[in-house]
């Protein structure tokens, strides 16, 4: 059996089952479970992000690959462009861990989750899974180091923004080729309309349902999203419409920023 | 060997066979490894044996092939590959790819070479050394992390070594007189 296909349950909600990790970390399955820290920038918090980004970027690498292994009959160029992800990815894992042991910190220091791996690898189709992994993740990661490389460069540390920089910049490439076969799959194949449409909408439920446990991490999450704001100079480098990026910056209650240029 | 045109691709079509196999093997792989630094040595590597496959799957159009022309290899060595691909064991895997399947394909590529022209085959020349040399790197790159992993995984020598003479014994891969030309591409 593929380990796509294999499942778990975490409070009601059936997922995909967790990737192989090393015994030495502690995997969440849930927001409570991570650890969190009064000061975002102390020594402790700044390997925490360190670590969960690593975590983060495995699960994004082992996404790709997945998809390659699941549909061996997607278009070859199409096919190309996940295994480039897949070698960026883990790249970023590698500078990330570097940057990591330079701080101190270890493999395992902190929990991981897997959360995006577990939503990602419910969807049956391709399409589904870019707009799930690259265009919404992905996306909203952009969105994420288009602001944090300025919050560790306020601290003095110039490696880590360094870092993220160019993690920036492979992720806009990731999302640009999912956003442009997702449109031509969907033109190809109207139905696809529909698999993506119940993907997300199957995202947004078990966000809310995970997060209805944890009133206080849903709380301090929609803060920092809206502290972050949206990247729209990088959503545009990586095609997204403006008038997609309009909907994004009004559900992100950003609506005096609709089509305004640069970052809301 | 002495290889006809349409020999030729058929030939590059079963090279590009491997290497989409190589890439798809790696792809499976890295969920099912729990080594960390292990994960991120096959993922680089699933985008080397994409772009041998591509480079191929392009040279065989030049050859009268459709583009991206693959041929899925003779039985025994299917076989061998399926079996070589159910390993489970991270030490196993490593192995696998890095002391039986680059080494064994390099021989392959090699022995193409010697039935071909250089000046009149050249293209595929260009393309089989860019494959060997970027093996040379990934094998380099294994190396430097089985240092790195000395402490946590060990190898069995022999269960190498069996796999080679598995590999080594099956002369034939590329089934030939298919017609190439002839074929419907087939997808990879």
């Amino acid at each position: 059996m593929s380990i796509s296909a294999r499942r778990k349950t975490v409070q009601g909600i059936q997922l995909c089952a967790d990737p192989a990790r090393e015994a030495c970390f502690h995997i969440a399955q849930n927001d409570s479970e991570m650890r969190t820290f009064d000061d975002a920038m102390s020594e402790t918090a700044r390997r925490e992000r360190l670590h969960r980004h690593m975590n983060n970027e495995m699960g994004a690498l082992e996404i790709a690959a997945q998809c390659l292994a699941d549909f061996p009959d997607a278009p070859w160029d199409l096919r190309m462009q996940l295994a480039r992800q897949a070698s960026d990815e883990s790249r970023h894992v590698a500078g990330l861990y570097r940057r990591l042991r330079q701080l101190g910190g270890h493999k395992g220091e902190f929990p991981i989750g897997n959360f995006e791996w577990a939503v990602t690898n419910m969807c049956d189709t391709l399409a589904a899974r870019l707009a799930i992994q690259n265009r919404t993740f992905e996306a909203g990661q952009m969105d994420l180091l288009g602001a944090l490389h300025k919050f560790w460069r306020s601290v003095g540390d110039e490696t880590t923004a360094e870092v993220l920089e160019h993690i920036l910049a492979d992720e806009i490439n990731h999302v640009r080729f999912a956003n442009r076969w997702i449109r031509t799959m969907v033109q190809e194949d109207r139905r696809l309309l529909l698999k993506v449409a119940t993907a997300i909408r199957f995202l947004s439920e078990t966000n809310a349902t995970l997060l209805a446990g944890n009133p206080a991490a849903a709380s301090d999450n929609t803060k920092k999203h809206a502290a972050l704001g949206v990247n729209v100079e990088d959503r545009r480098h990586a095609d997204f419409s403006d008038d997609e990026i309009n909907e994004i910056l009004k559900q992100a209650g950003m609506s005096t920023f609709v089509a305004a240029k640069g970052r809301a | 060997m002495g290889l006809i045109l349409r020999e030729k691709a058929e030939y590059l079509g079963t090279f590009r066979w491997m290497e989409v196999f190589l890439m798809e093997t790696l792809a499976r792989w890295v969920p099912t490894t729990p080594e960390m630094e292990v994960k991120v040595l096959m993922g680089r590597h699933i985008w080397d044996s994409a772009q041998h496959a591509d480079a191929l799957g392009k040279r065989t159009f030049e050859l009268r092939a459709p583009l991206h022309y693959t041929l899925t290899p003779l039985p025994p060595y299917l076989d061998l590959m399926k079996e070589l691909a159910a390993v489970e064991d991270t030490p196993g895997r490593i192995q696998v790819v890095y002391d039986v399947l680059l080494p064994a394909f390099t021989a392959r590529y090699q022995e193409y070479l010697k039935g071909s022209d250089s000046l009149l085959d050249e293209p595929s020349y260009r393309v089989i050394h860019e494959i060997v040399n970027a093996y040379d790197r990934m094998r380099q790159e294994n190396e430097a992390l089985r240092e790195q992993l000395k402490e946590t995984l060990a190898f069995d020598a022999r269960l190498a070594e069996e796999w080679r003479r598995k590999e080594a014994a099956i002369a034939e891969i590329v089934p030939r007189g298919t017609g190439a030309t002839l074929a419907a591409g087939t997808h990879a």
